[in-house]
C-alpha cells in the first residue's frame, strides 16, 4: 500500500473486554489509530469523569456501548462507515469475554458487517506490529518482517512465548503460532505486583518498582531461579504436548516438522524468597508503616513512595527486578536460538519496564537479533491491538462464523 | 460446620502435587473448596494435582489465576473452576464473577483467598489449610463437611 492509499484503506473497530478494560478503537489500514479509548478502574484519565467502580465481568456491559460511541466519535466514524468489526474472543473471564462477543456479533448483524475473532494474546503481538507500519511508514520504508518471530508476552496474566508464522514476507495474510514456552506458576507482572505488596509500596506495582529499582543496588540480594527442565516432567503430559503439535497444520510456509524446544519460566519462587528476606531481615514494621502512610492513595507515584523507602528495601527491589529482567531476558534469547527465530517482539504490561526494554536491547542486539516493542499506552490492554490483529484477517476473509462464542481458555495456534 | 479433619506432611512441591490426585479421589462434585495460605504456601501447587487428579489438565496448565481471577479445566467426567479472589475486594465484584453459575453439578470450584468472604466460609464444603513448615516441606489440613 502506498502511503497515499491509506486514506482508502479498510477501517476496522475494534473491542476488547477479556478482563478489567473495557475498550474500543478504530484503526485504518492495520496501522493507522482514527481513536483508542480504555476504560479502566486504575486510568488516570477518566474520560466520562468522576471514578468509575470496579469493571469486571458484567461491569462491561455498562461500559461498553459509551466507549464504543466514543471511539466512533473521536474517529469520525459512525457504524455504516465501517469496513468490519473485531472483537477479542479469549482468553480471559468467560463472563467479560461474553459482553464484547454479543455486543460484537449483534453489531456486526444489524448493520450487515463481516465480524472477525482475534486471540488476545495475538493481539498484544500485534500492537507491536502496529507501530512499526507506523514507523516505516514515517520514514518512506516498507515494514521489514522476519519470519519465524518469536514473541513473548509478558504480563500480570501471561508469560509465554510464541513463535509466529505468515503465509508471506509482508506478513499480510493470516499468522499462525506455536507456543514454545510458558510460565508454569506466576506470571511476571503478578510477581511484580505481589512483591510490590509485600513490600507495601501501593498499586501498581509494576511501575513503581521500576521507578524505585533505580535508587538500589540491583547486585546487593542473591535470587537463584531453578533450572527448568523440559520435556514434561510427567510423559503422559510430553505425549499430549507432540500429539497436539503434530496435528497443527502442517502446509503453513515455515512450519518445523519437529517438536520445538521448550523454555518455560517460573515466578513463583522469587516471590517466596522476597518475603522470607522480609521476615529474616526484620524488615515487617517500616513496610507496615509505608503501607499506613500510602493508604488512600489510589494511584501512587514513584516521588511519593521513594522517601518512605530505606537503601536495604530500594536494594531489595532493585536485585528483585534485575533478578526478573535477567531470567526473562535469557530465557527468551534461549528460545529465539533453538527456534532459529529471525525477530523478537516483547509485549504486554510488563513490556514498559524499562530495565527490561534496556536489557533486551543489549543482548539482542549483541546476538543480531532486531527486537522491538509497543510505545506504553499499546503494551497494556487496549482495543487498537484487537482492531490491528484482525486487519490480515481481513485481508484474507478469515471471517468469525455467525456461531462463534467467547472462549474464556482460548488457545492461540 | 466443618467437622471431618485430615492432616498431610509433604517434603516437595512434587509430594504436594501426588497429595492433591490423592485428595481429588474423595472429592465427589459439585464441591466449594476454599484454599487457604500465606503468599508462596503452595495453593496453585495443590491445585495442579487436584487438576491432575481428575485428568481436566496437566500439571504445567495449572497457573495461578491471580490476574485472570479464574481458570477452567475441563476433565471428561469434571470441570475444576480455580479462583483467586486476591485482587477482589467487594461482595459485588464477587458477584461479578458468576460464582453460581460455575457451581454446577459436574463443578469441582477451588478459591483462593475465599476466607475474606463470610459468605463463602458459610457455603463452602470444605477448606484446605494450607502452612509453610520449611523450605520446601508443607503442612495440609483438609477440614470438610
Amino acid at each position: 500500500m502506498s502511503s497515499s492509499s491509506i486514506n482508502l484503506a479498510p477501517i476496522i473497530l475494534g473491542i476488547e473486554s477479556s478482563c478489567d478494560e473495557t475498550a474500543a478503537a478504530v484503526v485504518r489500514g492495520g496501522e493507522e489509530i482514527l481513536a483508542s479509548v480504555v476504560l479502566s478502574q486504575f486510568a488516570t484519565h477518566q474520560p466520562f469523569g468522576g471514578v468509575v467502580p470496579e469493571l469486571a465481568s458484567r461491569e462491561h456491559l455498562r461500559a461498553l456501548v459509551p466507549v464504543v460511541r466514543r471511539a466512533l466519535e473521536e474517529a469520525g466514524q459512525n457504524y455504516a462507515s465501517l469496513d468490519a468489526i473485531a472483537v477479542t474472543q479469549g482468553p480471559g473471564l468467560a463472563g467479560a469475554l461474553l459482553v464484547g462477543v454479543s455486543f460484537a456479533k449483534a453489531l456486526a448483524y444489524a448493520e450487515d458487517k463481516p465480524l472477525i475473532a482475534v486471540n488476545h494474546l495475538e493481539g498484544h503481538i500485534h500492537a507491536v506490529l502496529l507501530e512499526q507500519k507506523q514507523q516505516a511508514r514515517a520514514a518512506g520504508n516498507t515494514t521489514a518482517l522476519r519470519f519465524p518471530l518469536l514473541a513473548l508476552v509478558v504480563s500480570g496474566g501471561h508469560t509465554h512465548l510464541y513463535l509466529a508464522h505468515a503465509a508471506d514476507e509482508a506478513g499480510s495474510g493470516g499468522w499462525t503460532y506455536q507456543n514454545v514456552g510458558h510460565t508454569r506458576d506466576d506470571a511476571a507482572g503478578e510477581a511484580f505486583d505481589k512483591v510490590a505488596k509485600l513490600l507495601g509500596l501501593g498499586y501498581p506495582g509494576g511501575p513503581l518498582i521500576d521507578g524505585l529499582a533505580a535508587h538500589g543496588d540491583d547486585r546487593a540480594v542473591k535470587f537463584a531461579f531453578a533450572q527448568l527442565k523440559h520435556p514434561d516432567r510427567n510423559p503422559q503430559g510430553a505425549r499430549k504436548y507432540a500429539a497436539a503439535v503434530s496435528s497443527s497444520p502442517a502446509s503453513q510456509p515455515g512450519a518445523r516438522t519437529t517438536m520445538p524446544p521448550r523454555v518455560d519460566f517460573s515466578y513463583s519462587g522469587i516471590k517466596t524468597a522476597v518475603l522470607r528476606h522480609v521476615e529474616t531481615h526484620a524488615m515487617l514494621a517500616s513496610i507496615e508503616a509505608r503501607r499506613k502512610a500510602l493508604a488512600g492513595i489510589a494511584k501512587v507515584t514513584v516521588s511519593e513512595v521513594l522517601p518512605l523507602c530505606d537503601a536495604h528495601t530500594l536494594d531489595l527491589i532493585a536485585s528483585f527486578q534485575r533478578a526478573m529482567v535477567e531470567d526473562l531476558v535469557r530465557k527468551t534469547l534461549t528460545a529465539a536460538e533453538a527456534c532459529g527465530a529471525k525477530m523478537l517482539f516483547v509485549t504486554g504490561g510488563v513490556a514498559a519496564n524499562s530495565a527490561l526494554r534496556g536489557h533486551f536491547n543489549a543482548k539482542a542486539t549483541a546476538l543480531g537479533l532486531p527486537v522491538h516493542f509497543p510505545s506504553r499506552p499499546l503494551s497494556t490492554d487496549n482495543a487498537a491491538m484487537i482492531a490491528a490483529a484482525a486487519y490480515p484477517k481481513f485481508l484474507a476473509n478469515l471471517f468469525a462464523p455467525a456461531d462463534f462464542s467467547a472462549e474464556a481458555s482460548l488457545a492461540l495456534r | 460446620m466443618l467437622t471431618s479433619v485430615q492432616e498431610f506432611l509433604t517434603q516437595s512441591a512434587e509430594e504436594s502435587i501426588a497429595l492433591g490426585e490423592r485428595m481429588a479421589a474423595q472429592f465427589t462434585p459439585p464441591k466449594l473448596i476454599l484454599l487457604r495460605g500465606d503468599l508462596g504456601a503452595g495453593k496453585t501447587t495443590l491445585t495442579k494435582g487436584i487438576a491432575l487428579g481428575f485428568d481436566a489438565a496437566e500439571a504445567d496448565e495449572v497457573t495461578s489465576p491471580t490476574f485472570t481471577l479464574v481458570h477452567e479445566y475441563r476433565g471428561p467426567q469434571v470441570t475444576i473452576y480455580h479462583l483467586d479472589l486476591y485482587r477482589i475486594d467487594t461482595e459485588r465484584e464477587l458477584a461479578t464473577l458468576g460464582l453460581e453459575e460455575m457451581c454446577a453439578d459436574n463443578a469441582i470450584v477451588l478459591i483462593e483467598w475465599g476466607e475474606k468472604f463470610p459468605r463463602l466460609l458459610r457455603e463452602c464444603d470444605a477448606e484446605i489449610i494450607i502452612e509453610r513448615t520449611g523450605e520446601d516441606s508443607r503442612k495440609f489440613v483438609l477440614r470438610a463437611r
